[in-house]
């Protein structure tokens, strides 16, 4: 791939450059605001400051491409964020909830997050990025990267248009992925040579890591420990509305059906004796885990949301890898992949059916 | 309810059939006088692939000892190509429910309109798999 060497510094040059250069009308990038980060859309090239401070950030606050969902805009939108949110980002192109001609996905080395939280409470210690000996060293402390970062097996920069990825000692490098890309980096007058970023060995550390973390995790595996786990849930679609690939306008369990009321709910309880309140909880749950089987991509946002502090990631990233195992698909690798639920091959899966 | 001793009750099974191969089925063996236990409710979808996996969840969820989806053998929807689509949401959502030990209750076939026979042994022997299982622990449950 074609990519460029920088320095920390040249990324304000590199990210103003889009905006001068009209490469993207608007960015949606990390800014930093003391011992936290957070988004901002930016418009006006003077107001990106130190994004090397920011974007690096090990800190979760929202999944990007939830704050993009759905804008059918003309502009063209700039998103810096990490690898799990382009690769939702992808997945909701996919899904027709973006155009892919109108956005410029930029994906950004990533170590595992922390909470925002535990982010910025420990800000002293952690810094405007981390390494892995650095997180080790906070580990030992009790200060440990979210579930679903510590599982995920694919937290460096290779989905997207163009990839900002940390090589040796403070240096960078951009590489466009895609037409796209390659040409937003031309425009940029940056002297683009061949750069070797496929990292196997890396990866394949981080995969293993990722894999003992997630056998190590707590599993339900029956219907008692399910509804335990559930148990705490006040069914307030908060892991919904902040999961990057739950799209539909019109949700189920907004519709009487999905939520019934007074009589509705005295006619359940007619019929099973009792019901649970607030009612739904499992329904809610296995549905939507059902909805998202494929396109989860695993970044942990509804645990995160969750006001109850359901741990979620045990639920819904685990549950959904096991799904896209069975397709052999990896939600955000490839644009033009289908999406399973759209395709199908006509001798497939029986065993999947009977077993 | 879910005190009966195992093999010592009716199981409630739902079953959800396409209009034209396994709801034919059932009146084939219907009509050829074939007999069957009376525990499985048809609902007869237009195909396999109108069903929406939360049928399944809702039905399930609801109390129902088993749950069935049957349609068109592969290759052979009247629709071309519903049954390849529902195939690949029943193994998504079998998926899912093996991690909660609930997929032993919902099974699958392909039964064509010719299959009169086959249709009245798969729900005699879907009866005694159920039976054997016992109630459905979500009978009981406070959900």
């Amino acid at each position: 791939m074609k990519g460029a060497e920088l320095k920390p510094a040249d990324l304000k040059g590199l990210l103003r450059g889009l905006l001068e250069k009209g490469v993207v009308d608007c960015l949606v990038m990390p800014h930093r605001a003391g011992k936290t980060v957070s988004y901002m859309l930016v418009k006006d090239p003077d107001k990106i400051e130190s994004p090397e401070s920011a974007i690096f950030a090990p800190s979760f606050v929202v999944n990007a491409a939830n704050l993009v969902k759905g804008w059918t805009i003309k502009e063209k939108v700039g998103i810096v964020a990490k690898p799990c949110e382009i690769r939702a980002a992808i997945e909701l192109i996919k899904l027709k909830q973006m155009d892919n001609e109108s956005v410029l996905l930029i994906a950004v080395d990533c170590s595992g997050a922390y909470t925002n939280q535990v982010y910025t409470e420990n800000y002293a210690d952690i810094g405007d990025q981390a390494d892995s000996a650095k997180m080790k060293a906070l580990e030992g402390k009790g200060v440990t990267i979210r579930d679903a970062c510590a599982i995920c097996a694919n937290k460096l920069a290779d989905v997207g248009d163009i990839i900002i990825a940390r090589a040796a000692g403070e240096n960078l490098v951009a590489a466009g992925l895609t037409d796209m890309g390659v040409d937003a980096l031309t425009t940029l007058e940056l002297s683009l040579e061949d750069k070797d970023l496929e990292r196997t060995a890396e990866k394949e550390k981080i995969a293993g890591d990722a894999k003992a973390k997630l056998d190590a995790l707590p599993q339900m595996g029956s219907l008692d420990a399910l509804e335990e786990f559930l148990h705490d849930c006040i069914v307030c679609k908060n892991c919904r509305d902040m999961c990057p690939v739950c799209y539909c306008k019109e949700c189920f369990f907004e519709q009487p059906l999905g939520k019934p009321t007074g009589g509705d709910l005295l006619n359940l309880a007619e019929l099973r004796g009792a019901i649970g309140l607030p009612p739904g909880q499992l329904f809610y749950h296995l549905t939507r885990v059902y909805h998202v089987s494929t396109t989860c991509v695993g970044c942990g946002a509804c645990e995160d949301a969750c006001p109850k502090d359901i741990p979620l990631t045990r639920f819904y990233p685990v549950i959904t890898q096991k799904v896209q195992d069975i397709f052999e698909y990896v939600p955000g690798k490839d644009v033009e992949e289908p999406l399973p639920f759209t395709a199908y091959e006509e001798e497939e899966l029986e065993d999947k059916l009977r077993d | 309810m879910g005190e009966e001793a195992k093999g010592d009750f009716e199981p409630k099974i739902v079953g959800f059939t396409c209009n034209w191969c396994t709801y034919a089925a059932a009146d084939l063996a219907g009509t050829s006088r074939k007999k069957y236990p009376p525990n499985s409710r048809i609902i007869r979808l237009m195909c396999s692939g109108r069903l929406d996996p939360m049928f399944v969840l809702k039905v399930l969820l609801n109390g129902a000892d088993g749950v069935f989806f049957s349609g068109c053998h592969p290759g052979e929807c009247h629709y071309i190509k519903g049954n390849f689509y529902a195939r690949r949401r029943i193994a998504a959502l079998r998926t899912i429910l093996k991690e909660f030990g609930l997929d032993e209750r919902f099974k699958s076939y392909w039964i064509s309109a010719s299959e009169g026979e086959k249709f009245a042994n798969t729900m005699k022997s879907q009866a005694e798999e159920v039976k054997k299982l016992g109630p459905s622990p979500l009978r009981g449950k406070i959900l």
